[in-house]
């Protein structure tokens, strides 16, 4: 049976300590082939074939040099994930040609994982299916993605604290309801005796501040709204220029990279009243200086 | 040229066992004297046949092979095939019946007589699955080995063949006869045409605490109507498209449960009507089928075959370029679906949005949607525009799933965008990601004043 791969949510932290799941050291050597996925496992025992994510993209460059290679970075709280898209991702590859820098966008992607000499290691994500997304998705994908993480870092550390190893290791985590899956992961990670408890300890921490950015958001004019601020600045300094940019215009600019119409106006608000803008006519927006 | 292959059949012999009455050496030696290489040869012998899986009944699944299986036969007939015109072999017996361990009962069909008879224990090995009326079939063919074994390791011939009882989640493929304690959700008659004669019978909705399942009662069920709690019987499972349905039949014994009773079950009506609560796609995997349950889950891909299509107005069969596969040319009849991967991190599941829910979700009736498609010269403009609305947002969806080729399909009945209470889930999980600082705790009961703005 030929099953679809499971899209994990899985924090840029966790995903570029990545190493390659070796073929020889999956539970079922017998029945691997040409035709079985390439796998990468993360620190905390989760295998990745398949991500999807949602992030704001930050850079895109076009580093193909005779046909089209697409490279973006995507960040999340917790840093950031390296996308690619050539001519075999035509879609992908169509879609960062339009998009315009910064926009939140949600990705699904092949991990991919290339070490071209031992200790240098770079792990990207091949673009399969892109779209623009608005902020309400994203926040929601960090909660999503920080319930999932911090339910691995439980049974990892649960796994830890049992002492147990190997055959008797499975039993206890499979009897405390953990996918096979995951169980597997985390066996040959404790096997590997490389226990990450630096890698955790960021990783919590990483996650914490990345909760906190969004409760902000929610609070009022710090953290996120900061972001929010950084962003609708960002744009207007790219379409404004020294001329100032149409309001409407602007508007629906921002509207199509995500950003609600009122939020937009309310930053603008904000920086009218801060001084950092001003209207030189009816409808049009100039930053100062 | 025996010299050559005798270390390759010593290795298989030790990897699969005796060679001979297996009819494993007959396959090799054909492979060699087609020219294949012993080694290439044994590699495809060994792929073929590998090692054995040893499985419970329940663990059967469609396209496994090479299973073991310890069992006791519960039923045995046979039938005589007769031989296609032309072919140089005699009339072959089929032998088919059913088959059972403590996890439930598979039917089979074998080509070789089984030593055994009603009642016997006996072990399987090399036997695969097909899928024969909707129901998976152990089948047994020449490279299956069939003994006899001792008959303490099962639970006896009457315990086995008796319906046990069961939850509905617990009910599927593997199931035959069944009782169960169960509550009344929908109860309708309709007329049903049974060897073209109309027939009346009561179609409706069962559901515990576990979940739901459709019901059929080929009788009359006087004094039961919705809302009844009801002790059924001996009820026989029928699959249709790969869901079980419970049936209720002549030799089904039906009761209404007391009140002092029902007050005693894990569910009520009330508790057993409600809509269920989206669970995780990884759970939906686990089973075969689950009639009507919720997921929540991102859009990560929105298939080929969206949008606007179109239909044979005789057998609804998605036709292209007006042909229809079956009833030739034919004027189709446009219609508006979604095909998209509906994915939560835990499993990945094929959703299908039949047009009415298309219409609520995309905002667009089939008239506008065809008239964006009229506007453009490329035919796959509506795909495209759901691909761009629907690609990465979040969609709950509620119906039916069962599980196929190609992992779950699940068709819809309700899909819409899921309210979250995002807020309560960060201060949770800030609490379970522990503190970091002294002032944690005041950050954390600040938030929870605040609300979570929904850009």
């Amino acid at each position: 049976m030929l099953k679809r791969e499971v899209a994990k949510r899985v924090f840029a932290m966790e995903f570029e300590a990545c190493r390659e799941l070796e073929k020889s050291v999956r539970s079922d050597p017998g029945t691997i082939d040409s035709k079985s996925p390439n796998l990468l496992i993360s620190p905390l025992g989760l295998i990745i074939n398949r991500v999807f994510v949602v992030g704001v993209v930050t850079e895109l460059d076009n580093i193909g040099t005779q046909s089209e290679m697409w490279k973006a970075r995507i960040v999340d709280p917790t840093g950031a994930f390296t996308v690619y898209a050539g001519q075999y991702q035509p879609e992908a590859s169509i879609f960062f040609s339009t998009v315009k820098v910064p926009a939140f966008i949600a990705l699904t992607g092949k991990a991919r994982i290339y070490e071209p000499e031992p200790g240098s290691v770079f792990v990207s994500i091949r673009a399969e299916e892109v779209n623009v997304v608005n902020e309400d998705i994203r926040n929601r994908w960090v909660v999503d993605t920080a319930e999932q993480t911090v339910k691995r870092l439980e049974v990892f550390s649960d796994a830890l604290a049992s002492e147990y190893h190997g055959e008797k290791l499975r039993e206890y985590l499979l009897e405390n309801g953990v996918s096979s899956e995951l169980v597997e992961g985390i066996s040959i990670m404790l096997d590997q005796e490389l226990a990450p408890y630096e890698f955790t300890k960021l990783l919590r921490a990483s996650i914490r501040e990345g909760l906190k950015t969004l409760d902000f958001n929610l609070e009022d004019d710090t953290g996120a709204k900061a972001d929010q601020k950084e962003f609708v600045l960002e744009l207007l300094r790219e379409m404004g220029g020294s001329k100032g940019a149409d309001y409407a215009a602007f508007i629906s600019a921002a509207i199509s990279r995500g950003i609600s119409e009122q939020v937009v106006e309310e930053v603008i608000r904000a920086l009218l009243a801060g001084g950092q803008c001003y209207e030189p006519k009816i409808g049009i927006i100039r930053l100062v200086g | 040229m025996d010299q050559k292959i005798a270390p390759h059949l010593e290795e298989l012999t030790r990897a699969l066992g005796d060679l001979e009455k297996t009819g494993i050496r007959e396959e090799f030696e054909k492979l060699i004297a087609f020219r294949v290489p012993p080694d290439v040869a044994k590699e495809s012998i060994l792929r073929k046949f590998g090692r054995n899986r040893v499985l419970k009944v329940k663990d059967l699944s469609a396209n496994l092979r090479n299973l073991e299986l310890t069992v006791r036969i519960l039923d045995l007939g046979e039938k005589s095939i007769r031989p296609q015109e032309g072919s140089p072999e005699g009339p072959s017996k089929l032998y088919t019946g059913v088959l059972a361990d403590e996890t439930g009962s598979v039917l089979f069909s074998s080509w070789k007589e089984l030593p055994g008879s009603i009642g016997d224990v006996i072990n399987v090995k090399n036997a695969y699955i097909r899928i024969w009326q909707n129901r998976i079939n152990l089948s047994i063919g020449k490279q299956s080995l069939v003994s006899k074994v001792s008959d303490s390791v099962l639970p006896p011939l009457a315990e086995l063949s008796g319906s046990q009882i069961k939850k509905l989640i617990d009910i599927g493929h593997a199931d035959f006869a069944v009782d169960a304690i169960v509550c009344v959700l929908q109860f309708s008659h309709r007329e049903v045409l049974v060897k073209r004669r109309q027939t009346r019978v009561i179609s409706g909705v069962l559901a515990d605490e576990t979940g739901r399942l459709p019901f059929t009662a080929w009788i009359e069920l006087p004094g039961i109507d919705i809302g009844s709690i009801i002790r059924i019987k001996g009820a026989q499972i029928r699959i249709f498209r790969g869901m079980p349905s419970v049936n209720i039949l002549s030799s089904t014994k039906v009761s209404l449960v007391v009140a002092e009773e029902a007050r005693k079950l894990a569910f009520t009506f009330e508790s057993a009507a409600k809509d269920p609560i989206p669970i995780k796609i990884e759970e939906i995997d686990s089973k075969d089928s689950i009639f009507d349950v919720a997921a929540v889950g991102n859009v990560v891909s929105v298939r080929p075959g969206s949008g606007i299509i179109t239909r044979c107005p005789e057998c609804s069969r998605v036709i292209q370029k007006g042909n229809c596969r079956v009833h030739g040319k034919v004027e189709g009849i446009r219609d508006m679906r979604i095909k998209a991967v509906l994915d939560d991190g835990t499993g990945s599941m094929s959703v299908m949005i039949p047009r009415d829910l298309v219409e609520i979700i995309y905002g667009k009736t089939l008239e506008e949607a065809e008239q964006l498609m009229f506007s453009d010269v490329s035919k796959d403009v509506v795909y495209e525009d759901l691909r761009r609305f629907l690609t990465g947002r979040y969609f709950a969806v509620r119906g039916n799933s069962s599980k196929g080729e190609y992992g779950i399909s699940f068709v819809a009945e309700k899909a819409w965008v899921p309210d979250d209470d995002l807020e309560v889930r960060v201060v949770e999980l800030l609490r379970r990601l522990g503190p970091a600082e002294e002032d944690e705790q005041d950050r954390d009961s600040q938030v929870s004043s605040g609300g979570i703005e929904l850009a």
